[in-house]
């Protein structure tokens, strides 16, 4: 496997990616173990444990897990399983806990700090000698850490800070985390749907492709704009990259909002232009509302304008579900999170006109892979080869005009650097 | 009863016939048809459904949370207009859609010209080849009297799981 792997490595730098990536049950096997046992992932944004005993229940890969902010309001995240028997502890998606978690199976309850408090027939454990308390808890997530609002989690207690992992990327995220004093919330509730794809695919598709909206959204744009997506702006976009991470952008400020067809979002973008230059400069004043989409490796991904986040939780190699939330400042007006929450609904959810049709497109993706000559064929990832270039204002790797296949050969290439890897200490530079 | 203009029964048979034909509008695709059924006020809701514990104050579908619809007439009319671009890809082929609309109960409304109907519908959709599913929805109707012709002036449709088991939905519960 190791072998495979590493010719994958070479090839995914080149833009040549082999199909089996996308439906071979031992590489996704693999890629739970390195992939996402191994990076910072997607848990939960701030605003959603408002409380202390605030939870929320998701997933890192395979692995159930609970976050939860605790009586010293610090959020922590735990296995969601039973250290007696594994059964999972909580099964509701959202709420809030005074006490704790306590098992359906035989009362085995936990604090918020996930530790054992008791059980059903508490004193039977207490008279075993060699039972210990303290050694039953549940399983804390190795490294659980926050950047402006968004919290992640790693089970890998050897694996970078979560500075280190965003690494220049931060600069970029400031544009939507950091663009107003009092910061960011989610919206209320998550939508959440199935795709039977692979998770890479829309993982991919928003780290870089800027190419497909054109063509794959035009019912979309016919429907909001009453035209075509906007014309390209050439050398004055770009693909950026940092350790996998993909952003692809142009400078049109208002080209993603504008998707809304609602001229109030448009009017409140433009009028805080020059409080969002004076606080993060123009370049990235001009990316508030941009033409443009983003993936934080491996599976969170979003659009800013839109501003839809979502987290691509792979449930195999050939199904994934998709969650969605909407990302405010706090600061915003009501009238305007509601543009912006009914907006996200309108384009980009399952029901949204922009979105309909790359589900369809990216489950047929992952289907005509599996076909064993057409697995033969290799597929073309080499857009742009030629357009890297070196930027004064712009961190990372940075390439010019955002129809590039860059950021997407850089997702594999980190993506394939892990995969190849036996610890951190191998995962070369990106 | 109010919005009757005869018996109990008339009324049941008119409001059953005018889901049966709102519902064959839809399998028909026939988007146009299906809007002139709707106020110029209508309400269409779809909330996102929350697992959340049963003592939660917030239920399974708090209001202003995320949905999958929360549309007005002229948000529905955007969606018809994608349905009937040339370019929606993953409407052509055509998906084939069935609605059946069961469990048909009418109650008072507190308008005059209003009746509120409860009913489930199941909505059987076939894609490519074996790809298709089944979404099921509880609905709340309201119904009003407009110049003596039936019109839907809101609806609620309350679907069976917190994830949506499908990639899409390219039609209306």
């Amino acid at each position: 496997m190791t072998e495979t792997i590493t010719d994958v490595v070479d090839d995914a730098a080149r833009g040549v990616i082999d199909r089996k990536i996308f439906w071979d049950r031992s590489i996704y096997e693999l890629e739970l173990e390195r992939v996402f046992a191994r990076s910072w992932v997607f848990l939960a944004h701030e605003s959603q444990l408002p409380q202390s005993g605030s939870f929320l229940t998701t997933q890192i890969g395979s692995d159930n897990v609970i976050v939860v902010r605790g009586r010293d309001k610090v959020i922590r995240a735990f296995l969601n399983t039973c250290p007696h028997r594994g059964n999972r502890i909580c099964h509701a998606e959202a709420g809030r806990t005074r006490g704790g978690f306590v098992c359906n199976y035989h009362g085995w309850s936990f604090g918020l700090d996930g530790k054992l408090k008791g059980m059903h027939e508490t004193d039977a454990y207490r008279a075993e000698p060699d039972f210990d308390f303290a050694d039953h808890g549940l399983v804390p997530v190795a490294q659980v850490d926050a950047y402006k609002g968004l919290v992640f989690g790693c089970l890998d207690p050897d694996a970078p800070t979560l500075d280190d992992y965003l690494g220049d990327f931060r600069w970029y995220l400031d544009i939507l985390l950091d663009n107003q004093d009092g910061g960011t919330e989610f919206v209320g509730g998550c939508i959440r749907s199935i795709i039977d794809c692979n998770w890479k695919i829309p993982a991919e598709n928003f780290a870089g492709d800027a190419l497909h909206a054109g063509w794959t959204h035009d019912s979309g744009a016919q429907a909001m704009l009453n035209t075509s997506v906007p014309e390209w702006w050439g050398n004055e976009s770009y693909h950026v990259n940092v350790n996998g991470h993909g952003w692809e952008f142009n400078l049109d400020l208002v080209g993603n909002a504008s998707t809304f067809g609602d001229k109030r979002l448009n009017r409140w973008i433009r009028s805080r232009e020059a409080e969002v230059t004076e606080r993060l400069g123009e370049t990235r004043s001009r990316m508030l509302g941009a033409f443009s989409s983003v993936t934080l490796f491996p599976n969170m991904s979003f659009l800013p304008g839109q501003q839809s986040f979502r987290v691509w939780q792979p449930l195999s190699p050939t199904k994934t579900e998709l969650k969605t939330w909407v990302l405010v400042n706090k600061a915003l007006p009501d009238e305007l999170k509601e543009v912006y929450r009914k907006g996200a609904m309108m384009t980009f959810s399952p029901s949204g006109v922009f979105e309909m049709d790359d589900g369809e497109n990216w489950e047929y993706s992952t289907r005509a892979n599996e076909g064993v000559v057409s697995r033969r064929q290799k597929l073309h990832y080499g857009l742009g080869a030629g357009s890297r270039i070196d930027h004064p204002i712009l961190p990372g790797n940075v390439y010019r005009n955002q129809l590039n296949d860059a950021n997407q050969r850089a997702y594999y290439k980190r993506w394939a650097d892990l995969m190849a890897a036996e610890t951190w200490a191998e995962v070369p530079e990106s | 009863m109010s919005a009757t203009t005869g018996s109990d029964a008339q009324v049941r048979h008119e409001v059953e016939q005018f889901l049966y034909r709102e519902a064959r509008l839809l399998d028909e695709e026939n988007y146009g048809g299906w809007l002139e059924l709707l106020t110029d006020d209508f309400h269409y809701w779809v909330p996102g459904v929350e697992n959340r514990g049963r003592k939660d104050p917030l239920g399974s579908y708090p209001v202003g949370h995320m949905a999958y619809f929360d549309d007005s007439k002229s948000d529905l009319e955007r969606r018809v207009k994608r349905f009937t671009s040339d370019t929606a890809w993953s409407e052509n082929p055509p998906t084939k859609q069935f609605h059946s609309i069961t469990n048909i109960e009418l109650m008072p409304a507190e308008g005059e010209d209003d009746l509120t109907v409860h009913s489930l519908t199941t909505v059987y959709r076939g894609r490519y080849e074996g790809t298709g599913d089944i979404l099921y929805g509880r609905r709340e109707d309201r119904l009003r009297r407009v110049e003596s012709e039936l019109r839907l002036a809101r609806r609620m449709v309350v679907i069976s799981h917190n994830i949506l088991q499908s990639k899409n939905l390219n039609t209306f519960l």
